[in-house]
């Protein structure tokens, strides 16, 4: 805004833009009014009264709240006037009447804001000699947080926060005066995926995180900034520690990312990191046993094993694979090591080569703040995503904008205004045509005649015109529909719709990994070179083989699964890290059992570790410098927080002391001696890093541009895709998907978070009607390949004839059921 | 040297002679026979850490820390947890899970004394304080709490 405005403040000139309030007026002219309820992405309310000053009006001076005063020019006031002075001591002697004192034991204590106000406004001394009202002291809201009744001074920033952000109001006011309490509704939970961010607002020690009170006083503990690697978010966070130990999680500040807020697997779920089950030296196979050996003799070994392989079967027979939620230095170091030294081209993570995804994600986040309609597809951000899909949220609520969503199951954004198709696995590119074809005719463009056939109804039409109007749409699609059987056809049909409509270059992937697109930049695909570049591409493979010092194969390797099927043919050797491919389908063991040799490189000793001929202590992101790639491109580095549990080492030393072994005579070529220095290699080897550095990603990282890569999308027909068959007595159709509370080896390990969440099989209620079943009855989902035993779940987000499983269940992995139709299968459902 | 100053130093050292020869018989010896008897000291002596308890046998830690922040050298660590309600340690909901002083970095400046909230910890009158190993420099919950009873007596002119 160009025009500012004069105001006066205790008769200083301040210059202000119009409209805005008077605390973000004063805060820029160096004049700090102290505020409780107010806050800056919360709506103003005035509840609090601190924050009242003096204001020069028709009738003289009277006290207005500064934090719900918007400013004109000319306006006068008087902050340090007696009278401004006296009312807000009074207000903070009538907040502390009846606010207990025991700072002492208050985790808040130390970061309080009542604490600063009352050392610098308060009136020092109180009037009052009664004896406190008494309240609740320890009154659970959730499960991860408690509330103080006595300490809380009703500012309403929870309240507020929960329905302007979550648009979930869960928490209310009770009682009247000095008895007013913060409650739950009745019947009701405080269950919203990001409630934990009330705890970092609340100006005082009312809210307070469960699973880290009481051990930890603030000013003891030893703040690093870093990410959140639980999603493809990329969440700013500052990981607290003390001992070398993490003692929590809050959220920082980036206002391309998240603005303020995590969500509450961010938040709590830390306790991977000093989990009892961490591996914490490197163990071998000796006699058919697992058993602990040195470093150098576990290096050894695996140098040895990989090499024997090598020259009896040839590279191809050896693979590596990656992991999405590992930093870029580890990624780019195996993809260097497979291809440098070892000689093959296998290489890839389980959601690389097999994910029909846009490698670079989404075009921003910032996308969201400004859209004027949201499409989402096959992805449930309120699952995935918790904060983007606040934004989502706030866009529907707040700017009216119609959400359309494409989904099987009904996700929670079907609650607002727009239109929501619910297509049954297979019948999603027949939906995609009808509105391509819609779009098509909206827009007055010729229908190929492969769209002719489409059915066009009045729903299809609806959101057809809505995306054809729409000036700044922001369009996602997700894992559920580009991963699996058939998702070549259903993203192609996806795409053409999008195309169609003229945004074909606002349509973006959201990648549920934390570093899914780092992965794949650093070039953790057969066929693909660092960069996206292909294997064929000249030039590159020129360049990289000057940087690597060898020289890259030209076949293109194995894929994911195909390493995993090949592990009963020509693979006979695998290097996994951060992977756990028996965990995800316990048959996957019977593969792993037949290779020659095994290695496994991970945090806790997983069902895929546990056939390994080495496994290998890898620190978590925490206790190592690492940077991961957000699903918007956004490089940000995760520095060390921690002192690495036992003798684990960073994936990417582990990788580097293998190689030098592995090669003596490279050795030139793996020098580098820090996660900062391997990052400064990568960025010589992915044009689109060129010019980053460690340090120069700063506090809120840096974002690699949206047209660095060309992705070509065109209106082109398909393979058509055939459903899997619905015939007795498998009639129901599988939908798989995730969720926050999943049952993850790095989020289980936070035992506190274990039995959050529906870990059941999902049916509608009419279906459990049909089949006589009630909430919580064991029931089987079988398919043609297993059976999997699960408690039952009632929902009406799932639809009739659908079974919704979802991924990363411990005791029942859903990729067991995948037979040749993967994850869009079709399954029996009965009584167990 | 001459005769004069001969005769002056024997008639100096007759005379501080003199003085010991007087105390010799006339007053009892202040030598303290220590450790065969108590020392002396005065009541607000800085000695060795304690931990106090309520007379219902409940800790008077609340594992605030204020303690550790208040030590010059960083000699206390304090560790809170939250009170089992059936069972509680101390009256509230924390309690002092970990609590150790080292003191080898003490100095006995007692600002710990002075920080506490509720007069859990106090530096008694325990200076026998040396040891053959260090760790053992390392006072515990459990060594706090039950401190030996030490082997002085306050001053009579205190």
């Amino acid at each position: 805004m160009s025009d500012w405005i004069t105001i006066t403040i205790d008769g200083k000139e301040i210059q202000a833009k119009p409209g805005e309030l008077l605390t973000e007026a004063a805060a820029r002219a160096g004049i700090h009014i102290p505020v409780f309820c107010s806050h800056p992405k919360l709506d103003p309310l005035g509840a609090c009264r601190m924050c009242l000053v003096e204001m020069e009006g028709r009738r003289g001076k009277m006290l207005v709240t500064a934090c719900t005063t918007p400013v004109n020019d000319g306006m006068v006031f008087y902050y340090n006037s007696e009278r401004a002075r006296d009312a807000r001591a009074g207000t903070l002697e009538l907040i502390l009447a009846n606010h207990p004192l025991d700072c002492p034991i208050c985790d808040k204590g130390g970061e309080c804001d009542l604490q600063d106000h009352a050392m610098r406004h308060g009136p020092g001394e109180s009037h009052y000699w009664e004896p406190n009202r008494h309240k609740e002291k320890n009154y659970p809201l959730s499960d991860l947080i408690v509330l103080d009744q006595e300490r809380c001074i009703v500012c309403w920033r929870c309240i507020r926060y929960l329905d302007e952000w979550e648009d979930k109001p869960q928490l209310g006011l009770f009682q009247r005066g000095a008895d007013t309490v913060i409650d739950k509704f009745p019947g009701g939970d405080l269950d919203a995926y990001t409630s934990g961010n009330i705890i970092d607002i609340c100006p005082v020690g009312a809210l307070t995180n469960r699973l880290a009170r009481f051990r930890f006083r603030p000013w003891v503990l030893e703040h690093t900034n870093s990410i959140c690697t639980h999603c493809g978010m990329g969440c700013n966070l500052r990981i607290d520690t003390r001992d070398f130990r993490v003692r929590r999680n809050v959220a920082r500040a980036n206002e391309a990312v998240n603005e303020t807020w995590i969500c509450d697997k961010g938040r709590f779920a830390n306790g991977f990191v000093f989990s009892q089950q961490r591996l914490t030296q490197p163990l071998a196979r000796i006699d058919g046993e697992l058993r602990p050996v040195s470093w150098p003799e576990a290096i050894q070994r695996v140098v040895d094993g990989l090499k024997r392989v090598a020259a009896k079967e040839g590279p191809a027979a050896v693979g590596g694979i990656g992991s999405a939620k590992l930093a870029n230095e580890a990624n780019y170091l195996l993809g260097k090591f497979m291809r440098a030294l070892v000689g093959t081209n296998n290489v890839d993570f389980r959601e690389g080569s097999s994910l029909k995804a846009d490698p670079r994600g989404i075009p921003s986040i910032q996308a969201a703040r400004e859209a004027d309609l949201v499409v989402v597809m096959g992805s449930d951000p309120s699952e995935e995503m918790p904060v983007l899909a606040n934004l989502l949220k706030r866009a529907a609520k707040r700017r009216g904008a119609p959400v359309i969503v494409i989904h099987p199951r009904r996700i929670e954004l079907t609650k607002y205004p727009g239109v929501h198709f619910h297509p049954q696995p297979g019948d999603e590119p027949p939906l995609f045509d009808a509105l391509t074809k819609a779009t098509l005719q909206a827009r007055g463009q010729a229908v190929p005649d492969w769209l002719a056939g489409a059915e066009v109804t009045d729903e299809v039409k609806e959101a057809a015109t809505l995306l054809v109007n729409a000036q700044n749409p922001f369009i996602i699609y997700g894992t559920d529909y580009a991963w699996g059987y058939g998702s070549a056809s259903i993203v192609q049909a996806l795409t053409n719709w999008v195309v169609a409509s003229g945004h074909g270059d606002r349509l973006g992937f959201l990648h549920a990994q934390a570093n899914a697109v780092g992965a794949a930049d650093v070039g953790l695909l057969p066929d693909m070179l660092p960069g996206h570049r292909p294997l064929s591409d000249a030039a590159a493979r020129a360049e990289l083989e000057a940087l690597w010092g060898a020289s890259i194969p030209t076949q293109p390797g194995l894929g994911y699964s195909g390493m995993i099927a090949s592990a009963l043919g020509r693979i006979k050797a695998l290097y996994i890290m951060g992977a756990d491919p028996v965990g995800e389908k316990p048959s996957y063991a019977d593969h792993l059992k037949a290779l020659e040799f095994l290695v496994v490189q991970d945090l806790f000793l997983t069902e895929t570790a546990k056939l390994a001929d080495v496994v290998l202590p890898a620190a978590s992101y925490v206790e190592s410098n690492g940077t991961f790639t957000s699903t918007e491109r956004r490089v940000q580095a995760a520095p060390q927080a921690a002192r690495a549990v036992g003798d684990s080492l960073p994936d990417w030393a582990i990788l580097m002391h293998i190689a030098r072994r592995y090669a003596p005579d490279k050795a030139d070529f793996w020098r580098t001696a820090s996660a900062p220095a391997v990052f400064e290699e990568i960025t010589r080897a992915v044009p689109q890093y060129a010019g980053m550095s460690w340090e120069g990603l700063g506090e809120t990282g840096q974002q690699w541009a949206w047209d660095a890569l060309e992705v070509s999308r065109k209106l082109a027909p398909y393979a058509k895709l055939e459903p899997a068959p619905l015939e007795k007595p498998f009639t129901f159709r599988l939908i798989t998907g995730n969720l926050l509370w999943d049952d993850g080896n790095t989020f289980a390990a936070t035992e506190r978070l274990a039995q959050l969440g529906h870990k059941a099989a999902w049916l509608h209620p009419d279906d459990a009607a049909g089949l006589d079943l009630s909430e919580g009855d064991l029931i089987a989902v079988r398919s043609r390949e297993a059976t999997l035993e699960l408690p039952l779940h009632i929902s009406r987000r799932v639809l009739p004839g659908t079974v919704f499983v979802p991924f990363s269940l411990k005791d029942a992995p859903v990729g067991e059921l995948f037979d040749e139709f993967g994850p869009r299968t079709t399954v029996a459902v009965y009584r167990a | 040297m001459s005769v004069k100053d001969l005769v002056q130093g024997a008639e100096y050292i007759a005379k501080s002679m003199g003085v010991t020869l007087k105390t010799l018989v006339r007053e009892s010896p202040v030598t303290v026979e220590y450790p065969d008897q108590p020392a002396a000291i005065y009541p607000r002596f800085r000695g060795r850490h304690e931990l106090r308890r309520y007379e219902n046998g409940m800790e008077r830690c609340i594992g605030c820390a204020l303690c550790e922040a208040a030590c010059p050298t960083g000699a206390i660590y304090v560790l809170a947890a939250e009170n089992d309600p059936d069972n509680p340690v101390s009256p509230g909901e924390r309690y002092a899970e970990v609590y150790e002083v080292n003191l080898m970095r003490c100095i006995f400046c007692g600002d710990c004394e002075r920080a506490c909230p509720t007069e859990a910890i106090v530096l008694g009158h325990n200076f026998e304080l040396a040891q053959y190993e260090r760790v053992n420099l390392i006072l515990d919950k459990e060594a706090l709490l039950n401190p030996p009873t030490p082997n002085v007596i306050i001053r009579p002119d205190a």
